[in-house]
């Protein structure tokens, strides 16, 4: 999303709560347009006289301490409910949205409801954590949303508020927590098993009371017995290509990978490489792109012997990682793995963002 | 995700992320904790050398483990110097 966004999100956001008077603003202090967002957001917040409060956090390990502080700032104004995302489908801001509602639901006791699209990764933090304060709301995958994503939060916003007993989530649209709970039915469990069975048998559709929750685990890979003896190969989701991107990769949901050579190269200059990925600020990337494809490493370790020589193959694997569905990284991961079979690779290196 | 496929197909894989709990919940299997989002192998507020000390650092980790026997998903710490 845009900096100058920012604004447009807290219209909108004055739009669903018309009354709506401090708000809490999350921003990365990593990306280096985190200030601008900030001060857009500021500026807005001044034009519709509310009160704004920024939160900027940096990685994965000050999430801890930022939802202290979103604690810290939230208790003195004993709010009903709490309200963080939509998150649509960025993954990054889904995980901080679904830590701060569980921080804020374990330590204060309030109700929290967020949002953002099914495949997004902070639904899988939502699911383990089972909290029965915490409600994630299925929205759309982007901000094109917005307007329905919040008028459906709203509304559920204000039932909770109320006091309202919320039902199981088939029937009040939250997506599932994995929270079981006993219910007085028709009819006994010994009727129901056997209808159930009675259908299976037959080949008719039925549904179970007791879904199971599949997780594809997968056993790691033997270790190689010595890495300097080994061939290697780097894959990347980091977005860099080289420079005009000829294979015209898109800044997201992209569906196919590509090899590029760096047989002859000791490092990646800059301006010869851009990065293409729209879930991160790409800037420093494009300045070195030895953040996402780290070849000036592996040419030091190969001098030193710790890579055999000529024992890194000689081009990398990439597609940019962001909001590519589960499915779709599932059959590169496959057709990749298929490519690295071929080529005779031992292990793999392989830089996300 | 991808990961977790070349695992499956027998290529021991170390994922070097700055989003390692993400990497942790899907259960990728050797996973080595990188700087940030933007800046995975390094990072820009470091000096150049210290900064190129860092990535070897963060490479040479992800190749410690790779030599690693593991049964479940385990996260590898490079040595960081703090960042600001």
């Amino acid at each position: 999303m845009a900096p100058e966004l920012a604004g447009k999100r807290l219209e909108l956001l004055r739009e669903v709560l018309p009354r709506v008077a401090r708000v809490a603003f999350l921003a990365s202090g990593r990306d280096p347009d985190g200030r601008l967002f900030v001060e857009e957001a500021q500026a807005a917040a001044e034009r519709f006289g509310m009160q704004i409060q920024p939160l900027v956090i940096g990685g994965p390990e000050e999430i801890e301490g930022a939802s202290q502080e979103v604690v810290r700032l939230i208790s003195p104004h004993r709010p009903d409910v709490v309200v963080a995302g939509p998150a649509f489908n960025a993954g990054r801001y889904g995980l901080a949205a679904v830590e701060i509602c569980r921080t804020i639901a374990e330590r204060l006791g309030l109700p929290c409801v967020t949002g953002m699209e099914p495949e997004n990764p902070g639904v899988g933090f939502y699911r383990e954590y089972h909290n029965e304060k915490v409600f994630l709301l299925p929205t759309g995958e982007s901000a094109a949303g917005m307007g329905r994503a919040l008028s459906a939060m709203a509304v559920f916003v204000c039932r909770l508020a109320a006091g309202a007993m919320i039902g199981p989530a088939d029937r009040e649209g939250y997506l599932p927590r994995g929270i079981r709970r006993l219910e007085r039915g028709e009819r006994s469990g010994v009727e129901r098993a056997i209808d159930m069975l009675l259908a299976k048998v037959e080949s008719r559709s039925f549904v179970t009371e007791v879904a199971m929750e599949i997780w594809d685990k997968v056993a790691p890979a033997p270790p190689l017995k010595d890495a300097a003896g080994a061939k290697l190969a780097l894959v990347s989701t980091s977005g860099v290509v080289p420079w005009g991107n000829p294979d015209r990769f898109k800044t997201y949901r992209n569906t196919h990978w590509q090899k590029y050579s760096f047989a002859e190269l000791k490092s990646l200059e800059p301006g010869k490489w851009e990065a293409v990925h729209g879930g991160y600020n790409v800037a420093e990337m494009n300045q070195n792109p030895h953040y996402g494809v780290p070849l000036d490493a592996l040419r030091a370790l190969e001098a030193e012997g710790k890579i055999g020589r000529g024992k890194l193959y000689p081009a990398y694997y990439m597609i940019p990682g962001n909001q590519g569905s589960p499915a779709v990284m599932r059959r590169v991961g496959q057709e990749i793995a298929a490519d690295l079979r071929k080529e005779g690779v031992d292990g793999v290196l392989l830089v996300a963002t | 995700m991808i990961s977790k496929e070349l695992d499956r197909a027998g290529f021991p894989v170390a994922l070097i992320s700055a989003m390692y709990p993400v990497a942790e919940q899907i259960g990728a299997s050797r996973i080595v904790k990188a700087v940030a989002i933007p800046h995975p192998c390094g990072d820009p507020s470091l000096p150049a050398e210290m900064d190129r000390a860092l990535r070897r650092e963060i490479v040479t980790s992800a190749l410690k483990a790779l030599e690693t026997e593991v049964e479940t998903t385990t996260l590898f710490a490079p040595k960081m110097a703090v960042s600001s």
